[in-house]
């Protein structure tokens, strides 16, 4: 009772640190105050440990965590714990069951998780987050919210500061030059390629990310409205918006890998067989991927990025901090130093991950500017293309449900 | 019998405590399991999923049929053995093939027959003419012959050990040899006299290492994730991935799918049961059936089959965990990068927790389990076996269903007790399990002769039985070690993510496909079981006294 009672207290203390750095951000004119609020928050953070859930597929997203762990340690004496998952909805479900256990403010075992999509949607409307706190992190005036309005809006769903920008994704293809010289350019001419090849295109399987990442893709090309796809979905306008979607998916099907009877567990995999020679191109999330593997001498310098002509959607990923996180202080010091112009440009830095920064790099001082400069290294995306939205987030469980109800079994 | 100068009430209460100390948590995680596993709507929801029949099937299909070919291939390797008096040689390798956890030999497997595996490559393109690999099926088959393979291959081995528990006690192997020379007096060809006379006696005591091998098959998740078929996978898989799945009603179907695997793994136990029943009625029926001798002359072509694959799989491992760029059809690596190695270097930390997880677990397990055997009568010893064995025969995705409410409950989530617990509850049926045997049947007259002489029990454990069992109470460790670092759903469960394992790095980077670094921590995953089969082989080694001649 008495160990209780002092978690609650420590718990409400740490509350107002927060709250109070979020009420100074919100009043803007106030910097004194909010930086005071911040220093607090700063303070509050030392010696805290951070918990931080991310996804732990790569090497390099790996060495990089590790890295931000040795700044964090040797700046603000937080330390910072890389929880290694597989899947973030386990995260989901473990911060609902700790709630649903009676878990209070405090209690969890949590601190920060990189999420995105359907798992922020739902970790929001739960209340399983703590905030706002974005927006009022000191490094948030860096991004670029207006060239990259996905900072704002995770999949069409209003971040309202439950969570702050981390990096950029857009989907991009790859593959060996020398097999594949002539890259489709849309859905189309993948379908052509398809019949020509049979057998050597495919996508991994639902509800992967990529797998879904794949079908939303042709989805935006083939619904008649893309602005009924940044609404919430509804039964009438899932049926309109992906009319033509499925007469394309049964064309394709039969032309894939397996005779699409079967598909890959994830987009690494898919890498793998391209790598071996079973697929003629893998999909990707990070534009620099393929040049990523190309420096780690796990693809040959003959593979080439690219992006279909019209474009092709895109996103932005980001880390929360839960509700009963016991280090929120420490989670919100390590947010914001993962916006630091230092920590982004390592982190857009092929030598370490490669993974497009959230910051509007134009507006940073010259010598900052500076540390995000690359040359033309084989395997980058020659010619970007735009960024198209992805659909709103509720379109993603009808979608993987009809397509587990068409092809899953 | 052993320890007579204890009173039996004392004795009585000792045991009814070690008794709680493990029943009631395995009773509590079943019982939480359960509960969760009988939501009435996920039920409903369970049985209209389209996939579930198919799934179902491939179960039952693969989960039975490894099981009959490992029995086979076993029994016959044993009879092998035994006619030719070459089980010593027979069970050399056997502790790296034990050891070798499941996930590494499916991952090693896995690169072996896939379609740009090694087995093509050596082939092509000179004999079959393939620039790419070939459209085939080779591994993930829709058929499950990749799972049935990797299952026979991984088992066989258990079943040689465990049958080789029994043979290495000098007095049922002496009696069983003078038994078998007496069936050949009557005109039987030794392999005749073999199955009709041992192998009964044998399969007898095989019986619960077996139902394990049979729970086993049928709800494997990590193997099959690797290597089974996938669309639709088997029910065990396709219930890992509704427990997966962040809506509270798909995590109760999980839960519903865990239930109704465990009521399959009882039918079919069952029905393994019933079928042994009427072998053995036939059998007892001999029809004085000779058999030809000519027969005797086998060759040693199953044993190297079985090294030759593990060994092929550990080459396959150690070539993918330093290999960069390697396009089909290129025998060996066209470039080497040591980067894996150098990230696994890195995290030391992963290999600590392994190894204090996997020593506390397995020496909690072992204490628990001589303190059981000695203590226990051995009617309690027989009626509680399936209690104790349950954590063993209750589907993996059920069990941790039933570990993760009850550490909720007890607020041991993301604890390192919590995870030593569950860890403990794991190994102990296993290290239970390959210690009675040896322990059970250890000759009574011995504790007599002790009595008669005067020593105290105390004296005769520490003095003669345990340094006498001392190679079954290690390698029983060894097992318990073993059975700790291949954890992987109760680790990622209990430990809320938050300690990491050689093996949840293992599978958390096979999810993640890349495979030098998959190859690098699946070695790792290997070495470590390895080390402590090695370890307890040399503890276990047979006393030498040397004679000094004057």
């Amino acid at each position: 009772m008495p160990q209780h009672a002092l978690n609650a207290h420590l718990s409400r203390r740490r509350l107002l640190l927060a709250a109070g750095a979020a009420a100074g951000a919100s009043l803007q004119p106030v910097w004194a105050q909010a930086s005071a609020g911040w220093a607090g928050v700063e303070q509050a953070a030392r010696g805290q440990t951070v918990f931080w859930n991310a996804w732990a597929g790569s090497e390099q997203t790996n060495a990089y965590l590790q890295w931000v762990a040795q700044q964090v340690q040797a700046s603000h004496g937080v330390k910072l714990q890389h929880v290694k998952i597989t899947d973030t909805a386990d995260v989901v479900k473990r911060v609902r069951a700790e709630k649903s256990a009676g878990r209070t403010a405090a209690e969890g075992t949590v601190d920060l998780v990189w999420i995105n999509g359907e798992n922020f949607a739902a970790m929001k409307r739960e209340g399983l987050l703590f905030g706002p706190y974005a927006e009022a992190l000191p490094n948030f005036k860096l991004v670029d919210v207006a060239g990259k309005p996905t900072t704002l809006n995770d999949f069409s769903v209003p971040t309202e500061g439950m969570e702050s920008p981390w990096g950029m994704a857009q989907f991009t293809l790859f593959a060996d030059s020398k097999r594949l010289p002539q890259p489709p350019q849309s859905m189309q001419a993948l379908l052509a390629l398809a019949r020509a090849q049979p057998g050597r295109i495919t996508h991994p399987r639902l509800p992967d990310f990529h797998g879904t990442t794949f079908i939303k893709q042709a989805l935006v090309e083939f619904a008649p409205d893309a602005k009924a796809l940044a609404q919430p979905v509804t039964d009438t306008a899932f049926a309109t918006q992906t009319a033509a979607l499925w007469p394309f998916l049964d064309a394709l099907r039969p032309h894939l890998w397996r005779a699409g009877k079967q598909f890959p567990q994830n987009a690494a995999a898919v890498r793998q067989m391209m790598a071996d020679g079973e697929l003629l191109l893998a999909i990707t999330f990070n534009p620099n991927e393929a040049a990523n593997e190309i420096a780690a001498k796990r693809l040959p310098a003959t593979v080439v990025s690219w992006q279909f002509e019209k474009g092709t959607i895109g996103n932005t990923h980001f880390v929360a901090i839960p509700y009963n996180a016991r280090a929120k202080a420490g989670a919100q010091v390590v947010a914001n130093f993962l916006l630091s112009p230092a920590a982004q440009a390592r982190k857009a830095d092929l030598n370490h991950w490669g993974d497009p920064t959230v910051l509007d790099v134009a507006r940073l001082p010259a010598t900052e500017r500076a540390l995000f400069q690359t040359g033309n290294l084989p395997g980058l995306v020659q010619k970007g293309a735009p960024t198209l939205p992805e659909p709103h987030a509720s379109w993603v469980e009808p979608l993987e449900k009809e397509w587990a109800r068409r092809y899953g079994v | 019998m052993s320890a007579l100068s204890h009173p039996a009430p004392l004795r009585r209460l000792g045991a009814g405590a070690l008794l709680a100390l493990v029943a009631v948590p395995v009773l509590w995680t079943a019982f939480e399991a359960l509960k969760t596993g009988s939501d009435a709507n996920a039920w409903r929801a369970l049985a209209h999923d389209p996939a579930l029949p198919q799934a179902a099937l491939l179960t039952l299909w693969t989960g039975l049929a490894s099981t009959l070919l490992a029995w086979w291939g076993a029994a016959a390797l044993l009879a092998q053995g035994f006619v030719r008096q070459r089980l010593a040689r027979l069970l050399r390798g056997l502790p790296l093939m034990l050891a070798t956890p499941h996930a590494a030999l499916a991952i090693g497997l896995l690169f072996l027959l896939a379609p740009s595996g090694w087995l093509l490559r050596a082939l092509s393109p000179w004999l079959t003419g393939f620039d790419s690999p070939p459209p085939w099926p080779t591994t993930q088959d829709p058929w499950g012959l990749g799972l049935i393979a990797a299952l026979v291959i991984k088992e066989v081995p258990f079943l040689l050990w465990t049958a080789a528990t029994q043979l290495q006690r000098d007095d049922v192997r002496q009696r069983w040899r003078a038994e078998h020379a007496l069936a050949q007096t009557l005109g039987y060809a030794p392999r005749r006299a073999f199955w009709l006379v041992l192998w009964p006696q044998l399969a007898t005591r095989l019986r619960w290492p077996l139902l394990a091998v049979l729970a086993y098959g049928l709800t494997v998740v990590d193997m099959a994730l690797v290597i089974g078929p996938a669309s639709p996978p088997t029910l065990a898989v396709l219930a890992w991935q509704w427990l997966q799945d962040a809506d509270p009603a798909t995590y109760a179907q999980g839960a519903a799918a865990g239930v109704l695997l465990a009521l399959m793994v009882l039918a079919c136990s069952a029905m393994w049961l019933g079928a042994e029943r009427l072998q053995r009625k036939v059998v007892a029926h001999g029809h004085g059936v000779r058999g030809s001798p000519a027969r005797t002359h086998g060759s040693d072509i199953g044993v190297w089959l079985l090294f030759g694959v593990y060994a092929a799989v550990l080459l396959a491992l150690a070539a993918g965990s330093v290999s960069g760029v390697w396009a089909f059809p290129a025998v060996w690596p066209q470039s080497f990068t040591t980067a894996a190695w150098a990230q696994v270097a890195q995290s030391s930390g992963t290999v600590l927790t392994t190894l204090w997880l996997a020593v506390g677990s397995s020496g909690i397990a072992l204490a628990w389990s001589l303190a059981w055997l000695e203590l226990a009568p051995r009617r309690w010893n027989n009626a509680l076996r399936p209690v104790l064995y349950l954590p063993l025969v209750l589907p993996a995705v059920l069990w941790v269903v039933g570990l993760y409410g009850v550490g909720l409950q007890l607020r041991l989530e993301g604890q390192a007790s919590g995870l030593l617990i569950a860890h403990t509850l794991m190994a102990l049926p296993y290290v239970l399990l390959s210690l009675s045997p040896a322990y059970l049947g250890f000759d009574p007259r011995y504790a007599q002769l002790n009595a008669s002489l005067g020593h105290s029990s105390r004296a005769f454990l520490l003095r003669v039985k345990w340094p006498l069992l001392k190679r079954s109470i290690a390698s029983a460790a060894a097992v318990g070690f073993a059975v700790s670092v291949a954890q992987y759903l109760p680790t990622l469960y209990l430990g809320a993510g938050r300690f990491a394992s050689v093996t949840t790095e293992a599978v958390t980077l096979a999810s993640g496909g890349q495979r030098s670094l998959t190859s690098a921590y699946a070695g790792l995953q290997l070495a470590l079981p390895v080390l402590a089969f090695a370890l307890a082989a040399w503890l276990g080694r047979p006393r030498r006294f040397t004679h000094t001649t004057a």
